[in-house]
């Protein structure tokens, strides 16, 4: 089964990505397997509405764990399996909790093997006024690190908030030499794209 | 500390980032050259340091300890990333230029000397290498040319490596064109020796036929002509000998067994002496061989000695495996101690909360016993 990693800072929708994309996948409910850093596995049966109530929030870091959704994705006449792997948000600097250390260090680990390696960042957030670069020194780093090994896309999510399009417009300026899907995990616009990049990369 | 003179520089990104948009973080820290301990980055030092190993677990430690950023360490998996990529790019063209399979082979007799020892035995892998690719090149310019003729014995004392490096043989000799499929049937005496008579013939001749294209192997073969006169065990040497001949070029037969064994065998059949070709010896392995396997297996497992239990390693090694001892198991002797001494960290280990990678991997002096 092919792995497909969900990567990117704290809060800019991995997680509801992940589950946008389970729903457009027609996944009613979806097993999520809880992989924490001590390697306990776990696995709980939701349905997508709990699951978003449950697992998404408005805070940073509220995925502290490898959470893999399997999916299969209709390609051709037959269906391919696709393991979603959702992750810890990367930050630039050191994190102060240690559970939050070990999960960014399990999301790194996770990131080495992928077969297709999914960059989330936050377009509302880059086309904000007065903000600086459109996205972080980890943002740029992931792109290096995986942007060499093929099975790479960026998605700039939020696209359903203002300022979002000139975000967009930066972020493409700044990764002009990768794939930036635009996308709104929230409005449920763009994953078509994104599953097509998914499978075309496998 | 250990000082270094020059720190690895990080000259940020190449790619479609220009040097004016480098973060912060990695400004600050950027050219470091000719320090002895940089002004600034005291701890980019310590990170280069600490993965002067390259192991990628210690980068992953260092963010979990809090010692790395998650920039910092993707940057430092950034660069133990690319020499295996550079390989594996390299492999690609190896197999554009030349065929698939000579790359395979190449593989192939590099895992044979990654095998610690054997130095004999990998000589005469070369010799015969060689061997067959001048016959075969002779074939094609119409010399004449012996037929290849490839059956061997093996002798040795147990977990010398006999099994693994008939393995390997079959791997070569497929890459090589001289064997179809290069798989290894490995029978012993029960395989072959049938229940009455008229049964042995049979049954070897099955256990042939499976073989066809890849090598028989039979382990302890001395075996076969132990049982007396009226044993089927001749009857099976026989239709194996009539097999070698009809399906020369097609199979490869090698006998093993333990050496004083396999001399009498060879001695007493002087039919079979002659029909083997190829003998290796698989000597003993010396401690410091075993120590090295030690060392092999347990980087393969992700594991590390610390100093107090290499010494207690060496010791049981040299006490167990030292001259006199033929059947001490030799390599498999090795596995079992660190398969127990893995156990034993294990339940060490599984009571405690909060375990650093670095507990994980460390096999301490009380891990290691001699019993298991």
């Amino acid at each position: 089964m092919k792995r497909c990693v969900v990567v990117g800072k704290p809060n800019v929708g991995k997680t509801l990505l992940v589950l946008s994309l389970a729903e457009y996948l027609r996944a009613r409910t979806v097993d999520i397997t809880f992989c924490d850093p001590y390697g306990r596995r776990q696995l709980k049966t939701y349905a997508i509405g709990a699951a978003v109530l449950d697992l998404v929030g408005p805070h940073p870091h509220q995925t502290r764990c490898l959470q893999s959704i399997v999916v299969g994705v209709p390609a051709g006449k037959g269906r391919r399996v696709v393991e979603l792997v959702d992750t810890t948000g990367l930050v630039d600097y050191i994190h102060k909790d240690s559970q939050v250390r070990k999960a960014m260090a399990q999301t790194l680990e996770a990131i080495r093997p992928a077969d297709v390696i999914v960059h989330v960042v936050d377009a509302a957030e880059a086309g904000r006024e007065g903000s600086g670069p459109p996205a972080g020194a980890i943002d740029r780093q992931i792109a290096d690190f995986a942007g060499s090994r093929g099975g790479y896309f960026i998605v700039a999510n939020k696209m359903d908030l203002p300022d979002a399009a000139r975000g967009l417009a930066r972020l493409q300026r700044m990764f002009s030499g990768y794939t930036v899907l635009p996308v709104s995990a929230a409005g449920r616009t763009g994953l078509r794209e994104v599953k097509r990049h998914v499978l075309r990369n496998l | 500390m250990v000082k270094r003179r020059t720190c690895v520089r990080f000259t940020g990104s190449a790619g479609p980032f220009a040097p004016q948009s480098a973060s912060r973080g990695l400004r600050e820290h950027k050219r470091c050259e000719t320090c002895e301990r940089c002004k600034r980055c005291g701890r980019w030092c310590e990170v280069m340091l600490a993965i002067e190993p390259r192991d990628p677990h210690l980068v992953l430690a260092g963010l979990e300890e809090g010692r790395l950023s998650p920039v910092e360490a993707l940057e430092v998996l950034k660069h133990l990333v690319e020499p295996v990529q550079a390989r594996s790019v390299g492999a690609e063209r190896a197999e554009e230029l030349s065929s698939a399979s000579a790359w395979r082979l190449k593989e192939a007799l590099a895992e044979l000397d990654s095998l610690i020892g054997l130095g004999k035995v990998k000589a005469l892998v070369r010799e015969v290498v060689a061997y067959v690719r001048i016959q075969q090149i002779r074939a094609v310019r119409q010399l004449t040319c012996e037929p290849l003729v490839l059956h061997m014995i093996f002798s040795g004392n147990p977990g010398t490596g006999k099994t693994t490096c008939a393995r390997l043989f079959g791997k070569i000799f497929r890459e090589m064109g001289v064997l179809e499929k290069g798989h290894l049937v490995e029978r012993e005496r029960a395989d072959l020796v049938g229940e009455y008579i008229g049964h042995t013939a049979q049954k070897t001749r099955e256990q042939v036929k499976k073989a066809l294209g890849g090598i028989l192997f039979i382990d302890e073969a001395y075996s076969l002509a132990r049982g007396g006169e009226k044993d089927f065990g001749k009857e099976a040497i026989d239709t194996l000998v009539k097999a070698m001949e009809d399906f020369r070029d097609k199979f490869i037969v090698i006998l093993a067994g333990y050496r004083d064994e396999m001399a009498t065998f060879i001695n007493t059949n002087p039919g079979i002496r002659s029909r083997f070709p190829i003998h290796i010896e698989f000597p003993d392995y010396t401690t410091d061989e075993l120590l090295r396997i030690a060392d092999l297996m347990l980087k393969k497992r992700d594991y590390r000695l610390d100093l107090a239990a290499r010494a207690r390693l060496e010791f049981i090694l040299s006490r167990r495996a030292g001259p006199g001892n033929e059947h001490s198991g030799n390599a498999r002797l090795v596995r079992n101690v660190i398969e127990r001494a893995i156990r034993r960290q294990a339940l060490r280990l599984v009571e405690k909360q909060n375990l650093s990678r670095e507990e994980l991997m460390l096999i301490r002096r009380e891990d290691i016993t001699d019993d298991f």
